[in-house]
């Protein structure tokens, strides 16, 4: 597939563009971006986290331990028959309900590796399996507080050293304003979309 | 409506303003949205530091491309991605036959690229005899209606919600006054079913990060974490300048873009994507591509002043703000990037002869570069252009003659009063418009009678 033709776009590529740049004086590399900003939103990473998550339309339910998470849970899936469940859901939180392929399940249940406060994000793992964080309408993501971090930055720095095939930030439902410029939910991802943060106690 | 080049924008213009009053409604209460919405996000933050920052990485980014490009080939290629470069369009489109054949595939789901819509992706494989299903809810409309995007951000923002209803009414059955959210859920199992037969997606990538090839991709919808999540091979264009050089830059790239774009602190759906499914993965494409595509890019990048626009992050902040682009939309424009960005880079990739008169589609006030989150001054680069047309001797030849006799009036004070002074005596309403020079400026435009007395004698008496 890469043939002659490839290595030589590649080339005539870099070619031109050392041609463009040989007068051109070259810049410094800025530090790292910083949020600046005239006032923090929240006092502490859970509370922004909650703010922005709630700002976007997303759902943010708080929970002491991981048992009152499981509790809570088990209320909450009274309303479904059946689930789809991430593959890093730890076994108390895994729903007691009949599992089903995430391409008909009403409820996915996922883990998050992390949370950003900044930005209201539930940084989602590829490990965690894409198509039950995908397709279910409802979408239910558990996230330690722990791992709810400041900023972007930070969530990036720490994710660096063990990437997956791929990340999903959600910071909201799915949403679109394309049908005469009004606000609908759950275009193609999940219309809702509940956070769990679980405490430490 | 047909496809139009730049060369037609005058007349495309005029068409959509006598023709089409309902576009300049919808775009206009669009924009005022987006720049409601803005304003607003851009207040929340510390906005010059942030652009300052995100100019100046871009700029050392463009400055230091060729060892930047290097690093994310390598990168990529350590992740498990194919990389590909093209030169030109034709070689974008070779390189998606050659994934489209090796894996006999037949239906796509893309996501929203401009980058795609620039290089004719999608008539390009449907001549191959592959399905393609654009996945954006704007794109969708638009291409079920065989239009072009009319916006950056918002590719239907030219629709109003009737004439949506309309569309769903004869494609879905959908009732003529069905609301936005009935609309939404016709079209959103019509696409379910095609992302699910998908064996093929298309994305652009909004960023890539050089040191560990991390492609970036924001959105709201989800379409594009579907494109790039369900169907076996994901295939992604991006242009050479998209290119930054961190991972955690894109913490602020990505912030930084939505808060222009749409006000939003982030999209509600970002893709981080590093190649193709891991070992310990359960789903996700076996194979991922990345086209790297010039198609001009290097032409900008070699022009001492055009090439700043390359830092551009397709926010569609300036065409929002634009007061020449609220009027038609993007369309009249005649290519994949319509107002004041798209007038500055069409000169580099399109070719300046071709993207005429695309450089004078703009009042100059400013507006666009006030709001740009890189910082690109777009007037001096239109200005730039125009000086260009003239020199390849593009522009309108009035020009030409009108900057000689001003010249030769400007250099003899005496003459210039006289001239002045007759000037000020012509029945401006009625014969004004009529003057040949003028009546290219008159037609769009109102010309006011002028002031009884010279700016000089003014300035002697002292002004009043």
């Amino acid at each position: 597939m890469e043939g002659r033709d490839q290595v030589s776009a590649r080339q005539q590529i870099l070619d031109r563009v050392r041609a463009a740049l040989k007068d051109r004086q070259a810049t410094e590399l800025p530090g790292p971006f910083q949020a600046w900003r005239p006032e923090q939103p929240a006092d502490t990473p859970v509370d922004g986290f909650a703010l922005l998550l709630e700002a976007a339309g997303g759902e943010v339910v708080r929970q002491p331990n991981i048992d009152a998470a499981a509790a809570w849970l088990t209320e909450f899936t009274t309303n479904f028959d059946t689930a789809t469940v991430g593959k890093t859901v730890p076994s108390k939180l895994v729903p007691g309900l009949e599992s089903s392929p995430p391409e008909i399940a009403p409820l996915g249940v996922s883990m998050a590796s992390s949370a950003i406060a900044e930005t209201g994000s539930l940084m989602m793992n590829a490990r965690d399996g894409r198509r039950s964080q995908l397709l279910a309408p409802t979408h239910v993501v558990f996230v330690h507080a722990r791992d709810v971090y400041a900023t972007f930055h930070e969530a990036l720095s720490k994710a660096r050293d063990d990437l997956p095939s791929a990340i999903g930030l959600h910071s909201g439902p799915s949403k679109s304003a394309d049908i005469g410029q009004v606000m609908v939910k759950g275009v193609h991802g999940p219309a809702r979309l509940i956070a769990v943060v679980i405490g430490d106690d | 409506m047909s496809h139009t080049v730049p060369n037609q924008y005058r007349s495309e213009a005029a068409r959509t303003l006598r023709d089409l009053p309902k576009v300049r409604t919808s775009v206009t209460s669009a924009t005022d949205n987006f720049n409601h919405n803005r304003l607003r996000a851009y207040g929340e933050i510390d906005t010059d530091r942030w652009r300052n920052w995100a100019r100046d990485v871009k700029t050392h980014t463009l400055t230091n491309l060729d060892h930047y490009l290097e690093q994310a080939e390598k990168s990529l290629t350590a992740n498990g991605v194919h990389v590909h470069w093209a030169n030109t369009s034709a070689d974008a489109l070779a390189a998606i036959r050659e994934v489209v054949s090796e894996h006999d595939l037949k239906s796509v789901v893309k996501g929203k690229s401009m980058l795609s819509e620039e290089l004719g992706v999608n008539a390009y494989l449907e001549e191959l005899g592959v399905h393609v299903r654009e996945a954006d809810l704007g794109e969708y409309i638009i291409q079920l209606l065989g239009e072009p995007p009319s916006h950056i951000v918002g590719p239907a923002i030219h629709k109003s919600l009737e004439d949506c209803q309309q569309l769903f009414h004869e494609k879905f059955g959908t009732p003529l006054d069905g609301d936005p959210d009935t609309l939404a859920q016709a079209a959103r199992e019509a696409l379910r079913a095609e992302f699910l037969a998908a064996d093929l997606g298309i994305t652009g990538g909004n960023f890539l990060a050089a040191d560990t090839g991390t492609l970036a991709l924001i959105e709201n919808e989800g379409n594009i974490r579907l494109s790039t999540s369900l169907p076996r091979v994901h295939v992604a264009f991006v242009g050479i300048e998209k290119i930054v050089p961190r991972l955690e830059d894109l913490a602020g790239f990505v912030q930084l873009t939505t808060r222009a774009a749409t006000g939003q602190p982030i999209g509600n759906y970002i893709s981080l994507i590093q190649g193709p499914q891991h070992r310990d993965e359960v789903d996700g494409p076996e194979e991922v591509h990345v086209v790297f595509v010039d198609n001009g890019r290097t032409n900008l990048l070699a022009d001492e002043e055009a090439w700043e626009a390359l830092r551009c992050v397709r926010c569609g902040a300036c065409l929002n703000i634009c007061p020449v682009y609220r009027q038609t939309g993007g369309h009249p424009y005649g290519w994949a990037y319509s107002g004041p960005i798209g007038a500055i880079i069409a000169p580099g990739i399109l070719g300046l002869k071709e993207a005429m008169p695309l450089p004078y589609a703009s009042s100059l006030c400013g507006a666009c570069t006030d709001v740009c989150p890189v910082r690109i001054p777009i007037p001096e680069l239109l200005l730039h252009w125009r000086e260009r047309a003239v020199e390849e001797g593009l522009a309108p030849k009035t020009e030409e003659l009108g900057l000689r006799a001003y010249t030769a009036l400007a250099e003899h004070p005496q003459l210039f009063s006289i001239g002045g002074s007759l000037l000020r005596k012509l029945p401006w309403q009625r014969g004004g418009r009529a003057l040949p020079v003028l009546s290219g400026w008159t037609q769009e435009r109102d010309a006011p009678d002028p002031s009884s007395r010279s700016f000089q004698s003014m300035w002697k008496d002292g002004i009043k």
